[in-house]
């Protein structure tokens, strides 16, 4: 949205108008003992208390107290570095301790040399080849029991 | 005395620094009454332009004052206490607008017509003017914030285009080109009001 171009005074008019009630917000009078109520207002208000009071030459300010702690610091670290690495010893040999050979002991239970054989699962079977079928089916002889077994089927449906 | 020994008698200033603090606090003090007497109306006026309503404005600026109290050590690090003191009440004002946005705006037009110096008018043109003003504030609240913020500092004739960048921590140039769009922005929701063809 910007200005009507075709009327420039009429925005600038308009613009005007707007910051002339700006204007008069903005020059309203205080309210009559404002600045009495404030300082009332302040000195209830309690002091921020100040747990330590610094000497002068100590004050945390000063530039000898900066330079002094910061001196107290690079001792501290160099001291702590210093002691790390006197106590840590560079290149130590590792250390190989020779066990004594063992020797089972007099009287006690002995394994008499018996060596355990882990048993074994009977895996699965292999499938077998397939046989090629040469005989013929036998021809059953007449008088088993399957053979009159058939004859009475074929007879039942000639019946039929 | 050497510098080294001007340390040392530091050291040993016990009697002056039991004294001193007590000394200190009352030229804190006295610095504080000074800048309430001196910036207090402003301030107020400052913050009545945001909040428009005289209660809350005395609040803000009390606040204000009490930030200062809270951060008496570094007074003497300010360097314009008035553009600091607006900018630290600018902030809060912002802060309790923004925090009650809930809560309904004081423009009706009753408030205004009380609040506003409409000495010499006729009850009708009082009405009127009361009209037109909480008609322009209500086209100036529709602006972009940053907008908003630059036109309504801009009113205060005692803050530069410099003080009022210094309050909202932006560049001059910044501020011209917000204060010229806002001027756009305004004439345009004006006409658009009047003409609304």
């Amino acid at each position: 949205m910007t200005a009507n171009p075709h009327h420039p005074n009429l925005s600038a008019s308009a613009s005007g108008a707007a910051e002339d009630t700006l204007r008069v917000i903005a020059s309203l009078p205080a309210p009559a003992g404002l600045e009495d109520r404030l300082r009332t207002a302040l000195r209830k208000t309690p002091q921020p208390a100040r747990v330590l009071a610094w000497p002068t030459g100590l004050k945390p300010h000063s530039d000898w107290m900066r330079s002094a702690a910061a001196a107290a610091i690079v001792l501290v670290v160099a001291g702590g570095g210093w002691g790390v690495y006197t106590r840590v010893e560079q290149n130590r040999p590792a250390k190989v301790i020779a066990m004594p050979p063992r020797i089972g002991a007099p009287g006690g239970f002995s394994g008499a040399g018996a060596m355990r054989t882990p048993q074994t699962i009977p895996g699965p079977a292999a499938p077998q080849p397939a046989q090629p079928k040469t005989a013929k089916k036998a021809v059953m002889p007449p008088g088993t029991k399957s053979a009159r077994k058939s004859s009475a089927a074929g007879q039942a449906a000639a019946q039929k | 005395m050497s510098t080294s020994q001007a340390i040392y008698a530091g050291w040993m200033e016990i009697p002056n620094s039991a004294v001193q603090p007590e000394a200190r606090r009352s030229a804190e003090d006295a610095v504080l009454a000074a800048l309430v007497d001196q910036y207090a109306t402003a301030l107020y006026r400052v913050a009545y332009s945001v909040l428009r309503n005289p209660a809350d404005a005395e609040d803000a600026v009390q606040e204000t004052f009490l930030r200062v109290v809270r951060h008496r050590d570094t007074l003497n690090e300010v360097r314009d206490h008035r553009v600091w003191l607006i900018r630290i009440v600018w902030n809060i004002v912002l802060d309790r607008k923004r925090r009650a946005k809930t809560r309904p705006e004081t423009d009706d037009v009753a408030e205004l017509a009380r609040v506003l110096p409409l000495t010499g008018l006729s009850a009708e043109e009082a009405a009127a003017a009361a009209q037109h003003h909480a008609h322009v504030l209500a086209c100036v609240e529709q602006l972009p914030s940053k907008e908003r913020e630059v036109l309504m500092l801009s009113a205060f004739e005692e803050l530069s285009s410099v003080e009022i960048a210094a309050v909202l921590g932006i560049t001059e140039s910044s501020v011209r080109s917000r204060l010229f769009r806002a001027r756009n922005l305004v004439a345009g929701l004006l006409n658009h009001t009047r003409n609304p063809k």
